[in-house]
């Protein structure tokens, strides 16, 4: 019975997501535009994630080719190193990073504060002062994360990369330039525009979940709390999700 | 809203950062793909690719000149493939020059190398086709190697049963034994004491014809004798060719014993005292028969000529002498 | 099964309705909260709905002002069938309408100014700074809180956010006000001074009001006219003295 108690539940769940998702398509696009209120979102969600982000870019490149160099010293072919951690970077280390630390931060902070504002009754004030809250609170924070999170990303691929040249540099000498044109040389371009399209939907998610749990927050202490955390752990799950996808699409189009 | 315009300001410089960023790694992507830069283009037929695929590099020379742009089968042995090449590499690239299928290191990424024709004849044109030079690839090195390996396989076992026969093999064996070079030694020491022999002979035959010439004694008058003197002649030329070929079978024995002296101390290998085995053993044979024949007929010559009454006189003076400085 | 105690007010007579409730009926699930619900409202009136807690008060006041949609009936507002108009009219409604929400909902993240603008911003497309400035400080003054303007709502206390949110709602002059319980949670002397500046509004912006309350103090001091609410429908109506007088078990509980 409570089987499929939690089933129905995960159904019902889901069905309310995709229509919480479809509205954002919808109404989310719909004139007039909430410019200001999508900047100062950018802005919060954006950049001032960005010290986070590279912080935990930083050190993951860097601890990541001091990871791969033993291996790779033992069949004889640490030359390679950059263009290991270059590709495992770009392709999958970076972005999924990034995004799950940004889950973090964003996906909670966003359910808090649409659960807070929904449990004082703050969307319903929105609403009646002629506002729709949909539009103003919801898409531009879920707009705000789609745009926000592929720049990040890019950024932090980059600082990640700086990290790994530190990393080997460590150990070993190499010139940035030759670091750089080694990793830029090995690429192509189906190593990153798969990776960096991906991550548009890493941002969307993020903002959709953070903002479907918020606004759709139960009323009373643990409904703000329950939130944030659900927000978080949907989110960091979804991310694995389209990750597993993304890498089946790309095998699909043949552009791995 | 003065913060609201400050934060607007970072915000958007960070995303401006950011677009830069990506645009500028994707260009130096796409522009090594060629996606984004309208090149010349030029074409190759080959009749096996060996795995090269669209958007391999094109080298010139080592420069990175352009990509493979596409690749058509045309028929059941042909396979164009087109280049997209960079324009300011394309002025410089000779007509004739010669194009191949190349490896990215020992295992890496298959890519065309273009190298220059010597002739100058001019630069190619947009469409042009490229000579094709055919070249070892690294699986064609591989099945030579694996082959070659047979072979050094087999040459090996071969070798392997030779030894082992070389070892269980009697003439071997009997080159090593001591007996055989002692045995040699001791005919070689008789040979030389034979010499010898013959040698203080002749010399007193010399004598003996010197005053048989002379017509000295009683030998002298005998001598006139036409008949005898013509029996002593073939004798003594008899004793000439006997003793000629006592030298020569004498020299070769000492050569034979050093060679064998020296190949027995120095161990040297099987193989060269095998290689000289059939034909050695067949020598020293035939070498020791002639030596024993010669002494033989030697001796009997020898005899002959002691009892020879015309030599008896002088055989007993040697004996006297001989006698006398024993005493 | 209207009880007439309105012997003594006049409902018709040379007064305009202002908001008309035909046989609304709402029910979440198999909880029915409005059953054929009637009620007019007057143009200068103040209404004050008695009942108990759970008995559709909020429900029906957030239907007037279109946060919940009702199962069946009409609910006319100045002539306009609010329960049939799209999302845009409805918005446009919406400023002729006044909500001050039990918990305020007072934008926490935005100072005294910023909430007072922000209905201001989204309603008045054509508005300048310094018209802007004004409106915000009369509103203030209205309420005698011009020196909380740069201030947090955090620092204020919850008599002076009950002034803000009330200050944020006659900043767009609306013609109706609805108070879902204005008085509660307040003490005594706090809760008067709401009450007289909720006179004090309807006589300087002649304003038609509903007013929830079961505070009686406060349904004496406002009501022009008094509505009993109970199990979904209008019970009994009449002046704050009809219902001191009557003798339904009912209504006396109120006055216990």
């Amino acid at each position: 019975m409570k089987l499929t108690m939690t089933v129905l539940q995960f159904l019902e769940d889901t069905g309310n997501l995709s229509r919480f998702t479809a509205r954002y398509f919808a109404i989310g696009f719909r004139k007039p535009f909430e410019t200001r209120e999508l900047f100062r979102q950018c802005y919060n969600i954006g950049y001032k994630s960005f010290t986070l982000v590279s912080l935990t870019s930083l050190i993951i490149g860097l601890v990541l080719t001091m990871q791969l160099r033993p291996s790779l010293v033992k069949y004889g072919v640490e030359s390679r190193l950059p263009i290991m951690v270059g590709i495992a970077i770009i392709r999958e280390i970076g972005p999924v990073v990034a995004a799950l630390i940004f889950a973090g931060k964003i996906a909670s902070s966003i359910g808090a504060e649409l659960g807070s504002m929904k449990v004082t009754e703050q969307i319903d004030a929105m609403e009646v002062s002629g506002t729709n809250p949909f539009k103003y609170l919801v898409a531009t924070r879920v707009l705000a994360c789609t745009i926000m999170l592929p720049i990040l990303i890019v950024m932090a691929d980059a600082i990640a990369l700086v990290g790994a040249f530190i990393g080997i540099n460590i150990q070993g000498v190499t010139s940035l330039r030759l670091f750089f044109s080694e990793i830029f040389n090995s690429l192509e371009l189906t190593d990153i525009l798969p990776s960096y399209i991906k991550t548009y939907f890493f941002g969307f998610v993020i903002g959709i979940v953070g903002a479907y749990k918020g606004y759709n927050a139960v009323k009373g202490t643990r409904g703000v709390g329950n939130a944030a955390n659900s927000a978080v752990v949907l989110a960091s799950v979804l991310i694995f999700i389209i990750d597993l996808l993304a890498v089946q699409i790309t095998e699909i189009l043949g552009l791995n | 809203m003065d913060t609201d315009d400050k934060n607007n300001l970072k915000l958007g410089t960070f995303v401006l950062l950011g677009l830069i960023l990506l645009v500028v790694s994707l260009f130096y992507v796409g522009n090594r793909n060629s996606l984004f830069s309208s090149g010349i283009q030029l074409k190759a037929r080959f009749s096996n690719i060996n795995g090269l695929q669209q958007g391999s590099n094109v080298l010139y020379s080592g420069v990175n000149a352009g990509t493979v742009k596409s690749i058509k089968l045309l028929n059941s042995r042909t396979i164009e493939v087109t280049l997209l090449m960079k324009k300011e590499i394309v002025s410089k690239i000779p007509v004739n020059s010669k194009i191949a299928i190349g490896t990215d290191g020992l295992m890496g990424n298959k890519l065309l190398n273009i190298t220059p024709a010597r002739i100058n004849a001019g630069m190619v044109k947009d469409g042009d086709y490229l000579l094709v030079e055919k070249t070892v690839s690294i699986d064609e090195i591989l099945t030579t190697l694996s082959r070659s390996n047979e072979n050094i396989y087999i040459v090996s076992e071969s070798l392997k049963n030779l030894t082992s026969r070389l070892e269980q093999s009697e003439t071997l064996n009997l080159l090593e034994k001591k007996e055989l070079s002692e045995n040699l030694q001791a005919s070689l020491s008789n040979i030389r004491t034979t010499t010898e022999n013959a040698k203080k002979f002749t010399l007193t035959l010399k004598e003996i014809a010197n005053d048989i010439h002379s017509g000295k004694g009683a030998a002298g008058l005998l001598l006139t004798n036409k008949a005898f003197s013509d029996d002593l002649q073939t004798t003594l030329s008899n004793l000439k060719e006997t003793t000629a070929s006592i030298n020569e079978a004498s020299v070769q024995i000492n050569l034979l014993s050093t060679g064998l002296n020296s190949s027995l101390q120095e161990g040297k290998g099987p193989i060269p005292a095998l290689l000289k085995d059939s034909l050695l053993t067949k020598k020293i044979n035939l070498s020791l028969d002639n030596i024993e024949k010669s002494t033989h007929n030697f001796n009997q010559n020898m005899e002959a000529i002691k009892q020879s009454f015309l030599f008896r006189g002088y055989f007993k003076k040697q004996d006297k002498k001989n006698k006398e400085k024993n005493n | 099964m209207e009880n007439s105690l309105t012997g003594s007010i006049n409902l018709t007579e040379g007064r305009k309705a202002v908001i008309i409730i035909e046989n609304l009926s709402k029910q979440f699930g198999n909880h029915k909260v409005l059953v054929n619900l009637n009620l007019t409202v007057f143009e200068e009136e103040n209404v004050v709905i008695l009942g108990k807690s759970g008995c559709g008060k909020s429900v029906l006041i957030k239907c007037i002002i279109g946060l919940i949609k009702p199962q069946r009936g009409h609910i006319f507002v100045t002539g306009t069938d609010i329960t049939s108009i799209k999302y845009d009219k409805m918005d446009q409604m919406r400023t002729k309408i006044g909500f001050l929400f039990q918990s305020n909902a007072i934008y926490d993240s935005m100072t005294v100014r910023e909430n007072l603008e922000f209905p201001l911003r989204r309603n008045r497309v054509n508005i300048s700074q310094d018209q802007i400035n004004k409106l915000v400080c009369e509103a203030l003054e209205n309420v005698g809180l011009l020196h909380t303007i740069d201030m947090m709502p955090s620092e204020l206390s919850g008599g002076m956010l009950k002034r803000i949110a009330l200050a944020r709602i006659i900043i767009l002059k609306p013609k109706i006000i609805l108070y879902d319980e204005p008085t509660s949670g307040l003490d005594p002397v706090t809760a008067a001074e709401i009450e007289n500046l909720i006179l004090e509004l309807k006589k300087k912006y002649h304003t038609t009001s509903i007013i929830i309350s079961h505070d009686m103090n406060c349904v004496k001091k406002t009501a022009d006219r008094v509505i009993l609410l109970l199990d979904g429908s209008c019970y009994a109506a009449g002046t704050y003295a009809d219902f001191q007088n009557s003798n339904d078990i009912n209504i006396k509980q109120f006055f216990q």
